[in-house]
Order: structure tokens, then sequence, then C-alpha cells
């Protein structure tokens, strides 16, 4: 194993080294373009988003009942991760006059039916969940729960 | 104010839950950069050029380049989440030998979050053909592959005993394992991170999967365009919409044996052919016409340009990157490679080239050419 870390850390560092020299080989102000974009990225993640999340699974904790938490967790984690992704056609920035062939859909009527199903989902779940919790804390009225 | 690594108190957090995530992670990071690699081939001015099939080759490397990328998104963030508590880890300051070692691992751990966001996000972005920043896209993005899979290679080397022990053991431990402990599990975190990575796919992945189009409501295109076919820079964007139907336009052929001018009609009277290709473009979209016109081969042969040489072919355009593009000598002479007049029975549209271009199998669409004006030799210009 020891031989094994080695040989990817070595590897690891001269693809490092190699992107690095690479980003230094760009013009300066491109470079410091792009520092900027690196810092940022870490900056946004690590100051903002990553407090909100704690922030926000605290409060949810709050007002959402016990029996709720996972299907609520699985939807939340499903529809905010998928926004993210969704951020540049939700936002048409790329969007051109000359070219309507690019982001040619109704983005916001998609989300909205995204969060439709994963809501769906969530409440699937809690059903679910509840009785799967019912059946297991009393496996001797399964029969009788089941009708 | 500023918490302890302690503070964080969730059982969920584990590195069972993160080496699984991970290792996930990890999968697309490979395929995303091995295909990324794959698309920057064609840009290098190497010996050995990529191969002209298979005819879908691009279509599917670049298919899944993007999609890789999107999936890893949801990935990410999860896995971001589950170390988060990390940052705040309590640095050995009286330790100087562990306090190397610690620094070394947080700044080998900063370089591979800093790469993997700037590398998702400004794809992500450049997907959408959309440019916030100033650095050109394909340079900082190629730079920045090579800076994340190996801080990724790093990570890897520095975590393997934790990796292993994460997953010598079970991802719930037996007490939170019960049936009737309320609240999520490990396990559920993991599955939601890869529904979610799933859910992101299918969302997107009707741009290139045909099948898929009408489920995929955040993709970038909808794959309907003028003549079937979506467009990534038009006409007027070119600058091209005067000279591209001026009655003068003529094709330039250039070759040992002399020059020849060709008008469309003259195109149109030589042999044609027809054949079913992609269009399938660096932002992961693609899209497959039936396009008619001249085999490339027969018009180089006519001006009698050998067999191994490059061809150098240059548009109209005025504006914008891509230009012109060199064609390696195993594309010009490909069967399939036409100089297209007609897309699917019609004449071509006036954003997909008219009066002609160039399409050739296995092939990013913005080497595609579009409104020829000149070929000639490739050795014939400096570069």
């Amino acid at each position: 194993m020891r031989a094994l870390r080695l040989l990817l850390g070595a590897a690891g560092v001269a693809a490092t080294a190699y992107g690095a020299l690479l980003l230094w080989r760009l013009d300066l102000a491109d470079l410091l373009d792009a520092l900027l974009w690196l810092a940022a990225g870490v900056l946004v993640h690590d100051a903002l988003v990553a407090p909100l999340t704690v922030l926000g699974v605290l409060a949810l904790r709050r007002v959402v009942p016990v029996t709720w938490w996972t299907a609520v967790t699985v939807g939340t984690v499903v529809l905010l991760t998928v926004t993210v992704t969704a951020a540049p056609v939700l936002g048409r920035f790329g969007a051109r006059p000359d070219n309507p062939t690019l982001l040619d859909r109704d983005y916001l009527g998609g989300w909205l039916l995204l969060a439709a199903l994963v809501l769906a989902g969530v409440l699937v779940g809690v059903v679910v969940g509840r009785r799967r919790r019912r059946v297991a804390r009393h496996p001797d009225q399964r029969v009788r729960l089941r009708r | 104010m500023i918490p302890r690594e302690g503070s964080f108190t969730s059982p969920l957090r584990h590195e069972r839950l993160t080496a699984r995530v991970g290792s996930w992670l990890g999968v697309c990071f490979t395929i995303c950069f091995a295909t990324g690699l794959v698309s920057h081939w064609y840009y290098l001015d190497l010996p050995v050029v990529p191969p002209t099939r298979p005819v879908q080759g691009y279509r599917v490397t670049q298919g899944l380049h993007v999609l890789t990328g999107i999936a890893a998104i949801p990935l990410l963030l999860v896995k971001l989440w589950s170390v988060y508590p990390r940052l705040f880890a309590a640095v050995p300051w009286r330790d100087a030998r562990a306090l190397v070692g610690h620094g070394l691992e947080r700044l080998s751990v900063l370089v591979l979050v800093a790469a993997s966001i700037f590398q998702l996000v400004v794809g992500l972005a450049n997907a959408a053909q959309w440019y916030p920043w100033a650095f050109g896209f394909r340079a900082a993005h190629y730079a920045g592959a090579w800076v994340a899979i190996g801080a990724l290679l790093v990570h890897v080397a520095v975590k393997l005993p934790v990796i292993r022990r994460a997953y010598a053991a079970p991802l719930d431990d037996e007490r939170s394992d019960a049936p009737d402990r309320d609240g999520p599990r490990r396990r559920t975190v993991l599955r939601a991170a890869l529904l979610a990575s799933a859910v992101a796919v299918v969302a997107n992945a009707g741009q290139t999967v045909p099948w898929l189009r009408r489920v995929s409501v955040l993709a970038v295109r909808t794959g309907e365009g003028p003549q079937g076919i979506p467009i990534n820079r038009s006409a007027l964007a070119a600058g091209v919409t005067d000279t591209a139907t001026d009655a003068g336009w003529r094709l330039t052929l250039v070759g040992p044996d002399g020059e020849e001018s060709l008008t469309r009609e003259d195109l149109l009277g030589l042999e044609q052919h027809t054949h079913e290709l992609p269009i399938a473009c660096v932002e992961g979209w693609s899209a497959s016409g039936e396009w008619s016109g001249v085999r490339l081969a027969d018009l180089l042969d006519r001006v009698g340009l050998p067999a191994d040489a490059d061809v150098l072919l240059t548009s109209l355009q005025t504006r914008g990157a891509f230009g012109s593009s060199r064609l390696p000598a195993s594309f010009a002479r490909d069967d399939l490679t036409l100089l297209a007049l007609r897309l699917g029975g019609e004449d071509l549209d006036l954003d997909h080239g008219y009066p002609c271009r160039l399409i050739a199998p296995n092939r990013p669409g913005v080497m595609q050419t579009k409104w020829l004006t000149r070929v000639e030799p490739a050795e014939d210009v400096a570069t």
C-alpha cells in the first residue's frame, strides 16, 4: 500500500504541477482572472453555501416533524443540488437574440415540474416511511395493519 | 463565533459516507477528464490525429464529458457537506512536524476543492454559452483539469488508509441502523446524492440523446432548429449574411495543379453523396442530419492535391473564432467527408453554412467550418 500511495502521490503532484504550468503560461490578465474565479468558488462555498446549509438544516429540524426528516432530506438534496446545475439555464444568461435554438425551453416551467415531482416523492416517502416504521415496531400486528 | 470541528454533531457526517460519495465523484472526474483529453486532442497539432471512426465517437465522448460533469455537481456538494467540519479542525501549532503535515494536507485539499468547483462552474456555464469571466475558456479549463485530476490523485494517496477503513465497515453502524431510529441514515444521504446526480443527468441528457428530449427539462437545447438541427453561431453573429448570399460567391480550390473557382451550381453539378452524420458540439449537445453534397476528396483530386496533404478550409466569417480549420489528410480523404450543399433534402439553411460547409465524421462541431470560401493545402499557410 505504501508503494501505491507513493505512486499515486507522485503522479498527482506531477499532474498538478503541469496544470499550474499551463495556468502560468496564460496571459497575465487571464491568469489573474482565473485565480480570482478559483478562489471565489472556495470562498462562496465555505463562507456562504455551507454555513447556510447548516443553518437551513437546523431550521428545518425545528419545523419539520421527526417522521418526515428522511423524506425531506432526500427531497431537499435532490431539488437543491439539481437546481444548482440548472442555474445557467434558469437565468438564461447566455441567450442571444440571433440564435433561437439556444436555451429554447421553458426552464422555469420545467423546474416547477421537477419541484412538483420531488414534492410528490417526499409525500410518498413520508407515507411509506410511517407505515414501515409502524410495522417494524409492532411486527405481530403486521397482518392487521396490512388490512 | 467560529465553530470547532466538534461543534458539528450529526452522525451522518462520517468518513464511511465521505469515502463512498467520494468514490462516485472520482468515477465522474475520471471519465470527465479522459473525455476532455479526447476533445482537447482535436485542437492540438500532433503527428497522431484523432481517428475518423466511429462516426459518432465525438458525440459520445463529449456527451459523456458534459454529463459526467453535471453528475459530479450534486456529488461534490454532498461530499463537501460531509467534510465541512474538517475546515475547523484544530491546527497543531506546537508540534512543528505535525504542523507541516497538517499544512500540506490542507493545501492539497484547498487546491482540490478550488480546482473542482472551478472546473464544474466554468464548464457548466460554458455549456449554456454564458461567459461571465474574461479568461479564454479552453486554455483555463484545460489547465484546471490537470490541476484538479492531480490534486485528486494526491488526495486519494493521502486518504487511502481512511478509504480502506471506511469501506471495511458498514455505512451505518448498528445503533444508527436500528429500524425504529427516526430520521435519515447515512445510506439515505448516499442514495439521495446518487439520485440527485441521476436526476441532473436525465434532466440534461436530451441535448444529446434524442429519445430523452421530452423529459430533459433543463437541457440547454431542445435539439430543434432550422432543418432539424440547432445552431451554435448564426450567420448574423458571424457577419456573413451578405457575403454568403452574394451571387458572386465562389468556392476557391487551390492545389499543385492550380486554382479553380466553382459556383454553387458547379458544385451541385458534380457527383452528389448523401450521408447521415452528427453535429456534435463541445458544449455537449448533438444532433444527426442527412447531409448531401460533394465528396471533399473528389474536389481535392481536381486540383491535384496529394492524398497525404492536410487541408485548410476557410470561412467567409469575419467575426468570432474558428474562421478556418485544419483538416488532417485522413479526414479530408474519408469517404464520408462532404462539402455539404443540402441538409434534409433542402438547400442548406444560411445558419447552417449556406452556400457550402464542411461535414466530417467524428469531429467537433466548431471544426465543421461553415460558409466556406477557400480550400487549400494546409502546408501553404504559415503557422
